[in-house]
């Protein structure tokens, strides 16, 4: 029993080892960093000192902070209405009898596996301005080409569209999921009392659905928010600073700059959000199913 | 009559010999026991590959495989491929380097945006993977500073190294490659921005005739000035003046952010923004005066002063005379607008002037006019505090904008002796010559030796052998030369710790006010701000000791 017992935590220190190693400790030591005024540009040169919340209060004066959290927030909530709304149509979509379902909704998941800085080289290609087949079809269909490259609010919205069809599968799959698993008497008896399909989604599919939906829109919520790839490699966060997000900014700061301890201070802002709206999340949920 | 037609033969014998030695070397000769085929894999074709087997023969490489065969040397440099600008010589002259020493050349690819981080990074954390990084000249303060690498002077008097001329440097570009007077980096390319036009269009009778008439000026060939090049691209803008049925553009530039745009701005602005010293040394730094990027003596931004917001405005309306393209292009996008004849003029590095002689490149080979950079029939005194129009004596000011990439050696290299000698090897005369006349390679002149007589060595014909239009090599190396040493002053080179951050900072802020999401003043401004704060995080006293050393400043 004894050795059982001994053996059980021998076979946890791998785990406890990683953990302690790649997550506390990078989390521990850039929250201390970010009360210092650490530059690894200055290498040989300077100590690192404690500064208190002096990297903190200069967020607050920083205009590019402004700058990036404007992009951010656009492509965040463009984004996750975009992906939400068409995943849940597909999802809906799909969740019917067609014809080689199945095929369909294996080519539909195919965006997921492609490496978003992939991607990112991929809309330079297709959103080149002179060359672009997205320019080639507009002006086909008598539009006059948009300056995806060279505009701001246009560079944005192509970076938000490259990232909702990339994430949009992610969405129909769950969602699509979450819809196989009503039970199907549930509709036949609303089926009795209307003909409405719109009514049945509203009153049966939607509300049996929303916990799904909570969960994706949080983790996109997250994951959008820290968006940096496609911008990075398809514009170089450009045209001027218009596709740098905050995370491009944490970036830069960071490892363009080496102004580490900002860049941990910037960094831990961003952690913030994410736990304040997790937080606020479960607490809905919880406060849901109690 | 007889002796007549005996020494007729020989001087016609020797002739030949002369004018076909380079096919008889890569028919006959071999370098280390191995062929120009084997040596050469990359070459394009078999007058390349000859012209590269002649240029190592003459460099004449000691054996050094008793020093260095088994050993490995890994190279940084940035990612363009075998055959792409900068990186491709190393790859190009590989089995040459490993057949000299025995050793093995590794070379490791970085992007560009990325070159400054991927190699700091490597210093800091100690890995220390690389031996010799080929760099731009704006990260030396950073590399040196930081201890990351060591001076080459310690090699230079040693035997069994290839030879290389530190004299034929141009003195701007040595400068560079020192630091308080020890070599840290060996020559490889050569920057500087200089003016390219369309020799052929400018010099029609029918468009000077059309241009007289539209402007009520002669047409300026080759423009001198700023205020000249915009007449002439604002005139040729929108016109279908290459006949191809489409309207053209005036000028061409590369301006997307993260694109290198905004040494564009830096070339640009230099007379706009700096004065020459009153006084017989002209070139003297002062306080007023050759200074562009901070007062030399409280570190103070000058990047938002009147004149080089002047110069932003103009470059404005510069880029206004292109395509709206432009501003999503980076430099080959660029290049190969004006290269596939759809601009009238751009200005740029030495490059174009090579690339427009690649057929599979260029359209306009035979076409091409250079000149050195414009000056500025308009520019701002900062000690008077008044903007000086004077369009007969216009302010001139030249430039290194760019200022190189070339190789440095780490400070933690296993093997000094092998980093050296590759170095050295990309640096012999015949080598480097080799590339300067490839444009392919990215190599641009940096030695005497490449640019024509009083200046240089060189011959139109060298350049017509590597398959040069002798017009175009006359146009293109003349103007080369005259950016390096026909210029009054020229603009300072910023060397100081954080530049490369600086630079960003001014590239993105340059982008917002060319999309007009800023002013210039706006976006110049900001610049200043965060430029203080970069110099704050450093540490501002000995960043102000840096700044004055390197441009040569005494308080």
């Amino acid at each position: 029993m004894y050795k059982k017992s001994r053996a059980r935590y021998f076979f946890l220190l791998p785990g406890v080892f990683w953990i302690l190693t790649f997550t506390l400790f990078p989390l521990i030591f850039s929250l201390y960093l970010s009360f210092t005024n650490a530059n690894m540009r200055n290498f040989t040169r300077a100590t690192w000192n404690f500064v208190g919340f002096e990297n903190y209060a200069s967020i607050g004066s920083d205009l590019r902070v402004g700058e990036t959290v404007v992009t951010s927030v656009y492509l965040t909530v463009g984004s996750l209405l975009v992906t939400l709304i068409l995943g849940t149509f597909m999802a809906w979509l799909f969740n019917h009898d067609i014809p080689g379902l199945r095929i369909f909704r294996s080519i539909l998941t195919m965006p997921l596996f492609a490496a978003p800085i992939a991607l990112g080289f991929m809309g330079l290609i297709l959103f080149n301005e002179t060359s672009g087949s997205i320019n080639s079809i507009i002006r086909g269909l008598g539009g006059t080409g948009v300056r995806w490259m060279t505009d701001s609010w246009s560079a944005r919205t192509a970076v938000l569209i490259l990232d909702a069809w990339q994430w949009t599968p992610f969405v129909f799959v769950i969602i699509l999921a979450a819809m196989q698993s009503i039970p199907e008497e549930l509709y036949e008896a609303a089926r009795l009392d209307t003909g409405s399909g719109w009514a049945v989604f509203r009153s049966i599919t939607f509300p049996l659905i929303a916990p799904a939906l909570g969960t994706v829109a949080l983790l996109r919520l997250v994951e959008t928010f820290k968006i940096l790839d496609i911008p990075f490699s398809m514009l170089g966060g450009g045209p001027g600073s218009a596709t740098q997000t905050y995370s491009y900014y944490v970036y830069l700061t960071g490892l363009r700059s080496f102004n580490m301890g900002y860049a941990s201070s910037l960094a831990y802002i961003l952690v913030i959000i994410a736990i304040i709206i997790s937080t606020i999340y479960f607490w809905r949920v919880r406060a849901r199913f109690e | 009559m007889n002796r007549k037609f005996l020494v007729f033969v020989s001087l016609l014998s020797v002739l030949l010999v002369l004018m076909s030695g380079t096919v008889v070397v890569a028919q006959g000769e071999t370098f280390m026991g191995k062929t120009a085929e084997e040596l050469f894999p990359g070459a394009a074709d078999e007058t390349e590959r000859a012209n590269a087997m002649a240029a190592l023969l003459e460099a004449n490489l000691p054996d050094a495989t008793g020093q260095f065969a088994g050993q490995t040397l890994t190279l940084a440099v940035q990612q363009a491929g075998a055959r792409g600008g900068i990186s491709g010589p190393y790859y190009f002259w590989r089995e040459a380097f490993q057949a000299a020493t025995g050793a093995t050349l590794e070379i490791v690819e970085i992007p560009q945006a990325q070159y400054f981080t991927t190699t700091s990074t490597d210093f800091l954390t100690g890995q220390n993977s690389y031996d010799v990084m080929n760099i731009g000249a704006w990260f030396l303060a950073d590399y040196v500073v930081n201890g990351w690498i060591q001076p080459l002077d310690p090699f230079f008097e040693q035997e069994g190294f290839p030879v290389w001329d530190r004299e034929a440097v141009f003195p701007s570009l040595a400068n560079l490659m020192k630091w308080e007077g020890q070599w840290y980096g060996a020559l490889n390319d050569g920057d500087a921005q200089m003016l390219y036009y369309r020799k052929d269009i400018l010099t029609d009778p029918d468009w000077q005739a059309a241009f007289k008439e539209e402007t009520g000026m002669d047409m300026p060939v080759p423009p001198k000035t700023w205020q000249q090049l915009l007449a002439v691209t604002k005139f040729f803008n929108g016109k279908d003046w290459n006949e191809d049925g489409d309207p053209d553009d005036g000028i061409s530039l590369h301006l997307r952010t993260g694109g290198q745009g905004m040494f564009h701005f830096m070339s640009l602005s230099a007379p706009f923004a700096i004065t020459p010293a009153e006084g017989d040394d002209i070139g003297k730094i002062t306080k007023y005066d050759n200074v562009y990027w901070f007062d030399p003596d409280d570190l103070t931004p000058l990047i938002n002063q009147p004149g080089h917001v002047a110069a932003l405005e103009f470059l404005k309306e510069l880029a206004a005379t292109g395509s709206t393209a432009q501003f999503g292009w980076e430099l080959a996008e660029a290049w190969n607008n004006f290269l596939n004849g759809n601009a009238v003029a751009t200005f740029s590095w030495g490059d174009v002037g090579s690339l427009a002689q690649d057929p599979s490149r260029s359209t306009i080979q035979g076409k091409l006019g250079g000149a050195r950079i414009p000056c500025s029939e308009k520019w701002y005194d900062r000690e008077a505090g008044v903007f000086v129009e004077d369009s007969a004596n216009p302010n001139c000011v030249g430039n290194t904008t760019g200022g190189s990439w070339y190789p440095v050696m780490s400070a933690f290299t296993d093997t000094p002796g092998l980093a050296y000698y590759l170095m050295a090897m990309q640096a012999a005369k015949p080598i480097n010559f080799f590339n300067v006349y490839y444009g392919w390679t990215g190599v641009d002149p940096g030695a005497t030796y490449d640019l024509f007589p009083p200046i240089g060595t060189a011959s139109v014909d060298d350049y017509v052998a590597a398959g040069y239009n002798a017009d175009d090599a006359l146009e293109y190396i003349t103007g080369y030369g005259e950016n390096f040493f026909s210029h009054p002053i020229y603009q300072t080179y910023l060397r100081i710790p954080g530049t490369e951050t600086m630079w960003t900072i001014l590239d993105t802020r340059l982008g917002q006010a060319m999309i007009d999401e800023l002013t210039p003043q706006e976006a110049l401004d900001l610049v200043a701000q965060e430029w203080d704060q970069v110099n704050n995080d450093l540490g501002r006293e000995e960043q102000l000791r840096v700044y004055q050393a390197g441009i040569g400043y005494v308080p």
